[in-house]
């Protein structure tokens, strides 16, 4: 079906869609690009200073990258792994024959609906905080210490919480796969004398390896991207336990941008567990240009937005962390 | 074939799938119980709690405190705007891909998913000056704008994955019958593709009504959806659990709504891909 | 009106070539099939005319008019779809009134010709229907039907029949063909099925691998095969190949004889065998007889009741009349 016409026809109906996504990935990169070779000062504009590699060097030297590059490849394997053997396992449950089928299915959908900072909130508050928390109710009933999870496990409690929030997804698609498998087959193999192992290994899983790709591509690309859920939980700490590329990346952005234009609304740390800091705090530079980044920062109340208070939207305690790279911007400026 | 299960066997497995079926359901079950007790009781052991009075106080605080109905009001536009750009953007592409593949187009393809497993962080800032020099900050339309570039890979793979599932011949005959592009288009293929259409749609608006990182970082106030406003209860409030709950049980409930009443879509929807 | 002329063309799929260069002319009016072993490019070639794939060089004109870089839709062709592609989201009369609807013809022609065709195809009953209510027989005829209404210059039909079952597939076959002597339009028909072929064609064009084997009148096919492929391939049950001794004998590389064209007796004939497997089909009986010392198997219709069973000794006599001769390449002596 591929004529001169249909051709030209299909490259005209598919460039709109390849030059927006050439544009939202290019001019965003090269000003990147640019910007990571410069001193540049965004809120002194024409005060611009070629720095050649110095930014990169600061970046790829500093322990947090390795430590957040670790961090997220934990993260994506852990709750890849967590979801597609949880997946298939909990599918091949919901598979056999039960009462009440629809409700249970209802309910094993729900966490996919829920949105990342909800879930963020509910699990740090009402289940994982040490003290009022669910878990810390559990243990207290049987005598044990409560275990603060943010901050003794922070990625581990991350990880459960990303988990909880794509192990529907990845149930529901196996799920499905696993209904579409033709019960002859099955049926077939048991003649043959497969037992259930066998079965399983030989006709179900070979079956259910489209779907499982599936799975692992789509959840791989949101997974890559976490945000939210460290934003709202540990703020990346303690130190960079939680740190991964994203939030990382997240944190070298300059300060100076998000204060008041909303940019990377900050929020406070009342996690007890979060107290112990070990990296020095925001704003005190010993090091110019080497100043760690500043997860503490948005500990201080008294930069809390007014204005967003009136108006209802997030009590914006104005991030004061800056990222490397523009602390030294600043520096230079003074 | 279906066999006879024991009815013994049917019990086991109904009590297993329930057990799990509500361990998974119970934060949200949790925080539904939770938004109607007052502060005092909600931080109280379970047990405590669920003896506990009910009340509707904590709503009433959230929706003074927070303008619930502007937040709710950017969500539906942001993410029913993002998502319907979005199909009248894709829906085209998907044709092309289905329709008429190249060499290329599994590659174009990989690269398209591929620009969704860049970290946002890295583009906030650039992204951030263009919207400050067009004066983009805290709109909807922006947000919509940068929603849409978000999840138009994921939209056009959908698409694609259900296009293909179409036969070829039936666009070839309308082709034969006259029909131009744009006809073959609007009177053909969308039709054929409705369910598919319609799987993609809802599940995009689930993505964008989610979506926490740009909502989070290029609102402040006016053009915040409720991914915005729920993360405004994140400290200090955060102690306070039932206001929390409250506004938790408000930001999801709608979403949740929805997408239990198109489960069956839905789960459709993200299968075409997955399952032959 | 509908003459349509293949001058040279030749198609390829990046470094596979389909159809070597190539010369077709198609007369107005006439019903040509095109057949030919699986993958031999006889879907390539329709779809060429009909202009949903390009020509890799040459020319095709219809009615004299170079077409070559028309659309599909301006080439005044209709085709018919082997998965009757229609609009599964449109009720029949809808599926059938979409041509016009796209040529902008008005809406009382298009209800007068909706009702034409209906009553044509006995369709009248199911316009309301949608394509999906309707069983395969059906369905076809809607494709026929939304073909018919665009009056076009020339059918194309691929495999038209072959999702019917066998009984609905000789109905069918009757209905297409009287369709064609009422309306006297060119029509073109791609089949792999030979008795399809034999039974509706005003000419036959045989295909292998893209080359044109043959092209004449069905009895031409039958009596005169070109080469070895033609005459194997036109007869049912296929022609018996003969090499060696008995072909050296004739000045010939090998022989060719119909089943039909060879005489079995239990006493005496020119050759004897053993009789393997014997289809009865009531009115005939095809004997496969083996042993004969001229090749594996010797394909032979008997009268019905010729009282034979598996291993009997039996005698073969063919007509020597009807004995093709073919050289060492294929051709015929
Ligand atoms: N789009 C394509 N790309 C590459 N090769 C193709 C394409 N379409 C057809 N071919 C090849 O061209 C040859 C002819 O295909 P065609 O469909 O014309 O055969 P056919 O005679 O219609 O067979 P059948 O009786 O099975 O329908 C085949 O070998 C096929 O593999
Ligand atoms: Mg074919």
């Amino acid at each position: 079906m591929a004529t001169q016409h249909s051709r030209a026809a299909a490259r005209l109906m598919i460039s709109p869609a390849v030059l927006l996504l050439l544009g939202w990935m290019l001019i965003p990169l090269a000003m990147t690009i640019y910007f990571s070779f410069l001193r540049y000062n965004l809120l002194m504009p024409g005060m611009e200073e070629f720095t050649g590699w110095t930014n990169y060097r600061f970046f790829l030297t500093d322990p947090a990258f390795k430590a957040a590059l670790i961090n997220t490849l934990l993260l994506v394997g852990g709750v890849l792994l967590i979801t597609s053997v949880g997946g298939v396992l909990l599918a091949l449950l919901l598979d056999q024959p039960f009462w009440g089928q629809g409700v249970v299915r209802i309910m094993v959908i729900a966490p996919f609906f829920v949105m990342p900072t909800v879930s963020a909130l509910v699990w740090k508050n009402m289940f994982m905080n040490p003290v009022n928390g669910l878990f810390g109710h559990f243990a207290q009933s049987l005598g044990l210490a409560p275990f603060d999870f943010l901050s003794q496990a922070p990625l581990a409690s991350i990880i459960g919480i990303v988990s909880w929030q794509w192990l529907p997804f990845a149930t529901l698609i196996l799920l499905t796969a696993l209904q579409s498998l033709d019960q002859e087959q099955l049926e077939a193999a048991e003649m043959d004398g497969a037992g259930p192992l066998s079965r399983f290994f030989y006709i179900m899983l070979p079956h259910l390896a489209r779907a499982i790709t599936v799975v692992i591509l789509i959840q791989t690309i949101f997974l890559l991207s976490i945000f939210a859920e460290i934003f709202v939980t540990t703020s990346g700490g303690p130190g960079t336990a939680s740190t991964n590329l994203t939030f990382l990346i997240f944190l070298e952005t300059p300060a100076a941008l998000r204060r008041g234009h909303g940019l990377g609304r900050g929020r406070g740390r009342d996690h007890p567990g979060q107290h112990r800091r070990d990296l020095p705090d925001a704003d005190d530079r010993q090091e110019p240009g080497r100043v760690r980044m500043t997860r503490g920062a948005a500990n201080r109340p008294q930069i809390r937005s007014a204005r967003a208070d009136r108006t209802g939207a997030p009590p914006a305690a104005a991030h004061a962390s800056g990222g490397r790279i523009w602390r030294k911007m600043k520096v230079g400026e003074e | 074939m279906a066999r006879a299960v024991t009815n013994r066997r049917k019990a086991v497995t109904t009590l297993a799938a329930w057990l799990i079926g509500i361990a998974i359901f119970f934060p949200i079950l949790w925080i539904i119980v939770l938004s109607f007790k007052t502060e005092g009781e909600a931080i109280k052991a379970p047990l405590e709690v669920l003896g506990s009075p009910w009340t509707l106080e904590s709503y009433a605080t959230v929706q003074e405190r927070s303008n619930y109905l502007l937040h709710f009001t950017n969500s539906v536009i942001i993410s029913v705007g993002s998502t319907v750009l979005g199909l009248i953007i894709a829906i085209p592409a998907a044709w092309a891909m289905a329709f008429v593949p190249g060499r290329r187009t599994k590659d174009v393809l990989m690269w398209m998913l591929s620009t969704k497993m860049l970290p946002p962080v890295g583009v906030l800032v650039p992204i951030y000056l263009i919207f400050r020099d067009f004066g983009l900050l805290d709109t909807r339309f922006g947000l919509t704008v940068v929603l849409t570039l978000i999840n138009l890979p994921i939209i056009i793979w959908m698409l694609y994955t259900y296009f293909r599932e179409i036969p070829g011949e039936i666009l070839e005959a309308a082709r034969m019958d006259g029909a131009s592009l744009r006809n073959e288009i609007l009177y053909v293929l969308t039709p054929m593709a409705v369910p598919g259409i319609a799987s993609t749609l809802l599940l995009n608006i689930i993505l964008a009504w989610n979506e926490a990182f740009w909502t989070l970082n290029l609102t402040a106030a006016k053009a915040a959806p409720l991914t915005a406003f729920i993360a405004s209860y994140s400290s200090p409030e955060g102690l306070f659990y039932a206001k929390l709950s409250a506004a938790s049980t408000m930001a999801i409930a709608p979403i949740l709504v929805m997408g239990w009443f198109s489960q069956k879509q839905l789960v459709r929807g993200l299968t075409f891909g997955a399952v032959k | 009106m509908g003459r349509i002329t293949l001058d040279q063309v030749t198609k390829s799929f990046g470094e596979v070539n389909v159809i070597p260069p190539l010369d077709l002319t198609i007369e107005d009016g006439e019903f040509v099939v095109f057949v030919g072993p699986s993958g031999c490019g006889k879907s390539t070639l329709l779809r060429l005319i009909a202009g949903l794939e390009d020509v890799s060089s040459g020319q095709i004109r219809i009615d004299g008019e170079d077409a070559t870089d028309k659309r599909p839709a301006d080439r005044g062709l209709a085709m018919v779809f082997q998965s009757y592609a229609l609009y599964p989201h449109m009720s029949v009369r809808k599926n059938i009134a979409f041509p016009m609807k796209m040529a902008g013809v008005p809406e009382d022609e298009q209800k007068r010709r909706i009702d034409g065709a209906a009553a044509a195809l006995n369709l009248t009953d199911y316009l309301d229907r949608r394509p999906g209510q309707l069983s395969g027989g059906q369905r076809q005829r809607v494709a026929i039907g939304r073909a018919i209404v665009r009056e076009p210059q020339a059918f194309l039909f691929d495999e038209p029949l072959s999702n019917l079952d066998a009984a609905l597939r000789v109905g069918m076959r009757l209905e297409i063909s009287e369709l064609h002597k009422r309306l006297a339009t060119t029509m073109i028909y791609v089949t792999h099925d030979q008795v399809e072929a034999m039974t509706m064609a005003d000419k036959i064009v045989v295909l292998r691998a893209g080359y044109i084997e043959q092209v004449g009148t069905p009895l031409e096919l039958y009596r005169t095969p070109r080469n070895r492929f033609v005459a194997g391939f036109i007869g049912s049950p296929r022609m018996n190949f003969i090499e060696g001794e008995t072909a050296a004998a004739k000045g010939a590389f090998a022989v060719g004889v119909r089943p039909e064209h060879i005489a079995a007796s239990t006493e005496s004939g020119t050759w004897q065998g053993k009789v393997g497997v014997a289809e009865h089909l009531g009115s005939d009986t095809f004997l496969h007889v083996h042993d004969t010392g001229l090749a594996d198997v010797l394909t032979v219709r008997v009268d019905g009741e010729l009282p034979v069973r598996h291993g009997d000794r039996i005698f073969l006599t063919p007509e020597e009349d009807k004995i093709h001769r073919f050289d060492a390449e294929g051709h015929r002596l």
